[in-house]
């Protein structure tokens, strides 16, 4: 037994995007003890929705509380919001909100991905990935008018509507981007490089991804069929937009990243089914109604599991509002996976689980 | 060996980044930019003062009653809510002009919170000032009916 040492990473650290602060305790380079330490970032969202803003006007407000999954946010509440005044949204809104969900996943996995090869050491790669991003910010601003604060969703459905000049460039932009995803895809696949810094890198067993309930992509590469849109039907209609579940079993940093490819295949199919059978139907259905009871409302984000709780009390402004981030979910469980890592792949395999702290602190 | 030839040839390929300031980015049509006001079409309901989330836009009052409309683009997010509750169509426009960055003193948000406030007090006042003239008037017509039934 060698000698102990205590080697803390971020809160501000190069390879660390996010303020996420560990102190690891290593033995012959070698991580035997993780303690994670989160919260840097609290900006109170939470009370300012339930105190300055109107129900109305809170979609808004949480969309601004994550700049990658900012339309997860707010269907999210738009979702418990409409469930509190009780209306049921029009179809095509659905479908457009479905849309911008997919394409947010593509752009946010592969922002995640880009990390996970700059952190292993493989610039090139990063800058390849980002490069491949970039289609899909320009129409995300095609669609919502925003690069990244979409502003789409709103209580009762959706601010504005899918023009044919841009679903058709969708679609043929989506074609140039499928043999740029076998290409990545191969990559990540087969580089030798990337394979030594990401291959048995923190893995986590199936049995300890379900002991610590972890969500989203983590837990689907570790074999656990876990998916909001496989449970849920009634809110949003995955499965008649082709949704399939996609499971890996490695459980490390290389099985993350093929699930992450793999989902892209199917985020792109997903947005090519909406768009051939995206069905008629105004985009909001207005309502006077004031928040009554209690909601619940779960989605899938690029990252996991969402949970939103709201409470209204037929006023204007919300009585309470809980927000449940997917990394909050996966804390535990990134501490576990990160033992018995060499310290050196530490910041691959943080990026590999993809935080966003700036969800979780709210 | 194939990544090797191929990172070869990136160096005579043609690159993809764009210099922005001097060549114009993709902007599509419907970009969401600087919120415009027609103030002929306005029937000045204030209904887009109610929805802004942000609280970028506010009417004062002065004493006569004439409503002027304020708006600020640093504190604006461009969610487009308030021409969504626009009842007159035009009246107030999203249009897709992107607004510009806050270099002068003048852009940053500085005065407006003072503005705001402002423009809430003068609104309170004109308030105030139409409740005198009303006491006046009714005083004003009882004296009349007072020295009428005198006479």
């Amino acid at each position: 037994m060698g000698k102990q040492y205590e080697i803390p990473l971020g809160a501000q650290h190069i390879s660390l995007l996010e303020p996420l602060h560990f102190k690891f305790t290593t033995e012959n380079e070698r991580i035997v003890d993780t303690q994670a330490n989160l919260f840097y970032v609290h900006r109170g969202i939470e009370a300012a929705c339930c105190s300055k803003f109107k129900f109305r006007q809170v979609s808004f407000v949480v969309g601004r509380v994550c700049g990658l999954c900012s339309i997860s946010h707010s269907t999210a509440y738009s979702q418990v919001a409409e469930k509190l005044v009780k209306i049921e949204i029009p179809r095509r809104a659905k479908y457009l909100r479905m849309l911008v969900i997919e394409m947010d996943r593509i752009h946010s996995h592969l922002l995640c991905l880009s990390h996970v090869a700059e952190n292993s050491g493989y610039e090139a790669l990063f800058m390849k990935t980002m490069q491949y991003r970039e289609f899909v910010m320009e129409l995300l601003e095609a669609v919502c008018g925003n690069r990244i604060q979409y502003d789409f969703s709103i209580v009762g459905g959706v601010t504005r509507d899918l023009k044919p000049m841009v679903a058709e460039i969708i679609l043929k932009r989506l074609k140039i981007f499928l043999p740029q995803l076998d290409e990545l895809m191969d990559i990540y696949k087969n580089n030798w490089t990337l394979s030594l810094k990401n291959k048995n890198a923190g893995a986590i067993t199936r049995a300890d991804a379900m002991r610590l309930n972890v969500v989203g992509p983590f837990a689907r590469a570790a074999g656990l069929a876990v998916d909001v849109r496989n449970e849920t039907e009634d809110l949003l209609p995955w499965k008649e937009v082709g949704f399939e579940m996609i499971t890996e079993t490695g459980g490390d940093a290389y099985a993350r990243n093929i699930l992450r490819l793999r989902e892209l295949y199917i985020s792109k199919r997903i947005i090519e089914n909406i768009i051939h059978g995206l069905p008629e139907s105004p985009l909001v259905t207005e309502t006077k109604a004031f928040p009554d009871g209690e909601a619940v409302a779960r989605i899938e984000a690029p990252r996991g599991e969402l949970f939103y709780y709201a409470k209204g009390n037929k006023t204007q402004v919300l009585e309470r509002l809980k927000i449940k981030a997917p990394t909050f979910s996966n804390v535990a469980a990134m501490v576990e996976a990160l033992n018995g890592n060499e310290y050196g792949s530490a910041p691959a395999i943080i990026a590999s689980f993809d935080p966003c702290l700036s969800c979780t602190a709210r | 060996m194939k990544s090797f030839f191929k990172a070869l040839l990136n160096i005579f390929r043609k690159p993809v980044t764009v210099k922005y300031p001097s060549e114009k980015t993709f902007l599509p049509d419907d970009y969401r930019g600087l919120i415009g006001f027609n103030e002929d079409l306005c029937i000045w309901c204030r209904r887009c003062e109610m929805v802004c989330p942000p609280g970028a836009i506010v009417f004062s009052q002065d004493l006569e009653g004439k409503q002027t409309y304020h708006f600020s683009r640093a504190v604006c997010i461009y969610c487009g809510e308030c021409v969504r509750a626009c009842p007159k169509e035009g009246a107030i426009f999203q249009s897709n002009e992107p607004a510009n960055f806050a270099v002068k003193e003048s852009d940053i948000n500085n005065n407006w919170n003072r503005l705001f406030d402002e423009a809430l007090e003068s609104r309170i006042a004109y308030a105030a000032e139409k409740k005198r003239r009303a006491a006046e008037k009714v005083v004003a017509a009882k004296k009349e009916e007072e020295s009428k039934t005198v006479t």
